[in-house]
């Protein structure tokens, strides 16, 4: 679905690589998530998904469609639905429903479809109960479920969420993850997760760890946590859990590598004193 | 000499028909020196709360008392302000001067003293919060790195010298590395001044880590205050009122659900290494 290949990048004021010799391909349907330290480039790297920024060097192509030949960027954007940080900053006009129906409007959808786009996409996350309310009075978890419904109106095949959650409460940041794992789960959208949080990355398919604009590691989430060193060595956080479990087996506790989670602890400790 | 918060009642838009209480009854009371933590949910007066312990809010009914400066007045509220700094959310966004010491100087030269003291105190400031005077003293603020422009925020307030410091969601947006640095510059500062924290924040796990004592607020009203092992220790209190409860707390809640036998009020992590290799130890391994 989107090949990244050999990309590097370079923002023209600071001369300095944002990215270097990042390779990576994402498979229709997967969810991925792409952690890193802020300047890490894994926004650098989102942004380039949908034609926002073009390689300095190396290639993007989605769909098998170069991002770089300007024919192709209105399909790429299509294709490609992005979401931003910040909930104000997303939301255009003053109905919920409009703004929903914006992206498809600009794309020249009739208006019956579009009826039908934004019913479906609101309901898509939850929110239909809110299509006639005001954006600017809903808390910025609804804030960012409407710019995703804005997103789906467009019917993307692939969602990429640029630190969506990173400006929202605990439970904005859970209604968020629930949402976008539901429309991977029984949607099939290939879901691009750009997130701080550790405990997010833990719901994706596979997690890409970016640092210094290079690409780091990738592996499925207990593959890549249980890289404790390297993860430390870049000072990333390392799930509580893993860390637990790294200090019981400095005591000969015998613990497996792959615990990442409360429960896949609670399930070892409890096999051990069993045993015992 | 405290702060005291004697029955704190705020209601918004009084009168009209969009009046809420956003504060019901809150009395609590903020220890020199101490590092007080305060979670709830958003819209559960949190940011209500402490706009009211440097008199920027005014209470509907109740009392705020800064070391015996009565909030209410208007004379005794200008001293009582002196001696409690707020940092609001995204304090970054407030940075305005040419350069970097100027912005970090600009409330102490408005309170009067003159400019060569002003700049010295901003480079001590500059110091507390980990930015080398020399390097960054004539920089633009908006040639600084996200974390660096929260640090000199912070600078801005702590060059006030003040004896509460009150934190607004101090580490919002900031990646995990920016959020320990501005925790650990907290900490250093708390240290070094002798200064009581005030701290509100979403980010439980950090504020097990570093809070001394946490009051929990939800729709206004103080639910619970205790010290961190009390509110932390009780994963299914707050879990039952919706919030996050740190990892380990979530685990200590799990094993007790299977039956393993813990000690109460576990929620950092050296306790529950500690606790989960004496237990195991038992099984007669090394």
């Amino acid at each position: 679905m989107i090949e990244i290949d050999n990309v590097s990048y370079s923002y023209e004021d600071s001369g300095r690589a944002a990215l270097s010799g990042v390779t990576l391909t994402i498979k229709k349907g997967e969810f991925l998530a792409v952690v890193g330290h802020n300047g890490s480039g894994k926004s650098t790297l989102a942004k380039h998904l949908n034609a926002l920024l073009l390689p300095t060097e190396g290639a993007v192509r989605i769909a098998g469609m170069d991002t770089k030949d300007e024919e192709n960027t209105l399909a790429i954007r299509q294709k490609v639905g992005m979401v931003f940080q910040n909930p104000d900053n997303q939301l255009v006009t003053t109905v919920v429903e409009e703004d929903v129906a914006f992206g498809p409007e600009n794309l020249g959808v009739p208006a019956a479809e579009i009826r039908t786009r934004v019913d479906a996409a609101l309901r898509a996350v939850g929110m239909e109960e809110y299509a006639a309310r005001a954006p600017h009075m809903l808390s910025g978890g609804q804030k960012q479920r409407i710019a995703i419904a804005g997103m789906l109106a467009m019917e993307p095949e692939v969602l990429v969420l640029d630190e969506a959650t990173a400006m929202l409460d605990p439970r904005g940041r859970r209604e968020i993850l629930a949402i976008v794992s539901k429309l991977h789960d029984e949607k099939g959208i290939t879901v691009v997760m750009i997130t701080q949080y550790m405990e997010e990355a833990t719901a994706a398919d596979r997690v890409a760890v970016m640092a210094d604009g290079k690409l780091l590691l990738t592996g499925t989430p207990r593959e890549v946590f249980a890289e404790t060193e390297l993860l430390r060595a870049h000072r990333l956080d390392v799930p509580a859990m893993t860390e637990l479990k790294e200090r019981l087996n400095a005591h000969g506790a015998g613990l497996t590598d792959d615990i990442l989670t409360v429960e896949d602890m609670t399930d070892a400790i409890c096999r051990l004193l069993l045993k015992n | 000499m405290p702060i005291v918060v004697e029955k704190l009642n705020h209601a918004y838009m009084e009168g009209s028909s969009l009046a809420h209480n956003a504060l019901t009854d809150v009395s609590l009371t903020i220890n020199d020196g101490e590092f007080l933590g305060l979670i709830g949910h958003t819209g559960s007066g949190k940011s209500t709360f402490v706009q009211h312990l440097n008199g920027l809010l005014q209470p509907t009914s109740g009392s705020v008392t800064v070391d015996e400066y009565d909030m209410a007045d208007k004379k005794q509220r200008v001293m009582g302000r002196r001696l409690v700094g707020m940092v609001f959310q995204y304090p970054e966004y407030q940075l305005f001067e040419e350069t970097v010491a100027k912005d970090i100087a600009f409330g102490v030269k408005n309170m009067g003293i003159p400019e060569a003291e002003a700049m010295e105190r901003a480079d001590e400031a500059m110091a507390l919060v980990g930015l080398d005077p020399e390097r960054f003293r004539d920089k633009s603020p908006f040639e600084l790195s996200g974390g660096e422009k929260r640090r000199a925020a912070l600078a801005g307030i702590i060059v006030m010298r003040p004896k509460y410091l009150v934190l607004d969601e101090p580490m919002a947006g900031l990646d995990p590395l920016g959020r320990h640095d501005i925790l650990d510059t907290i900490d250093n500062l708390r240290a070094t001044l002798g200064c009581a924290v005030v701290m509100v924040s979403h980010s439980m796990d950090d504020m097990a880590d570093r809070a001394e004592r946490v009051a929990v607020l939800s729709r206004g009203a103080l639910l619970r205050i205790g010290t961190t092992a009390e509110i932390f220790g009780d994963a299914e209190f707050l879990l039952e009122n919706g919030l996050d409860v740190p990892q380990v707390s979530r685990l200590a809640l799990a094993l007790r659900a299977r039956g393993v036998k813990l000690p109460e009020h576990i929620y950092a992590m050296d306790e529950m290494e500690l606790a989960l290799s004496a237990l195991l130890g038992k099984g007669g391994y090394a």
